[in-house]
């Protein structure tokens, strides 16, 4: 009796997981690419596919840190949906994987997948004193983009979860745990 | 607040993606993955679109961008950068297995 093909598994990972080049100046934690998740899907035998990242080609590598408030604008959904477009692509024609999963980024105001950073009152100098920022629960922008265009184009939503590595209260266990929990 | 990015990144073809993920990191180079075989050619150009401008923003900024080619994508991709007003990248040299295995005893 032979054994079927080994199952094919594909993980869409945010840009910054492997290229920590394009986080927000003071916001790589790594000096090349985010070692913790990678290695387990490697390990998981899921096959990597990057991400563009929405706010690199947007607001460039010398942009400011920034809430969801501030990127809400019609033009950047444009921008993220244009780039969502691609990802559905790649996603759709990746039709024959048996598992498809997607890995955001928790912190970030395009990435999110369960929580996003919001600020009402941040606007004008780039001087925001005491950060108040909360994180709060939604999607980032690109997320939210690309789970519409995935359901215009009739695909499923794949499972996800987001990298919390910028939480106060971040776990590294707790995380290898969410992301076991995720992945097949 | 201390950032630890190393400012050189790697464009890599996504059949050398895996083999040499290990040697990059050790060598602190950033990944930016190129289109894998089997998509459609508009997706591949919308690929190489995007990989193209991060590229360009990288090369405005400083940093250093190395080519990690296995030649299926070098045409669009440097034509691409060109229409940016970016030149051919440099190539990554990929590093030599360990020769200690070799040495004789003694």
């Amino acid at each position: 009796m032979t054994g079927g093909p080994a199952p094919r598994r594909v993980a869409f990972v945010a840009h910054c997981l492997l290229n920590q080049n394009a986080k927000v100046e003071g916001g790589a934690k790594r000096p090349a690419m985010w070692e913790p998740v990678i290695e387990l899907l490697r390990e998981r035998g899921y096959t990597i596919r990057q991400m563009p990242c929405p706010e690199l080609a947007f607001g460039g590598a010398r942009r400011f840190w920034g809430v969801r408030e501030q990127f809400d604008t019609p033009l950047y959904r444009r921008h993220c949906r244009r780039l969502a477009k691609l990802v559905a692509a790649v996603v759709e024609q990746e039709a024959a994987a048996d598992d498809v999963v997607l890995i955001g980024v928790d912190s970030s105001p395009t990435m999110g997948i369960d929580f996003t950073p919001s600020a009402p009152r941040w606007a004008g100098e780039p001087n925001i004193g005491e950060d108040d920022s909360r994180l709060v629960r939604g999607d980032g922008i690109f997320v939210a983009e690309l789970k519409a265009e995935l359901a215009e184009r009739g695909l499923p939503e794949p499972r996800s979860t987001g990298i919390r590595h910028w939480f106060p209260d971040y776990e590294p266990e707790e995380e290898l745990e969410r992301l076991r929990g995720l992945l097949r | 607040m201390s950032d630890l990015r190393s400012r050189r990144v790697a464009v890599v073809a996504d059949s050398l993606l895996d083999p040499l993920l290990d040697e990059l990191a050790a060598r602190s180079f950033g990944v930016i993955q190129l289109p894998p075989a089997g998509l459609e050619p508009a997706t591949v150009t919308a690929w190489l679109e995007q990989t193209a401008e991060h590229v360009a923003e990288f090369r405005r900024t400083g940093y250093e961008v190395v080519l990690v080619d296995d030649g299926c994508h070098t045409a669009e991709l440097e034509r691409l950068l060109a229409d940016l007003g970016v030149p051919p990248l440099p190539q990554y040299a990929i590093q030599p297995p360990s020769t200690s295995r070799l040495t004789p005893e003694t």
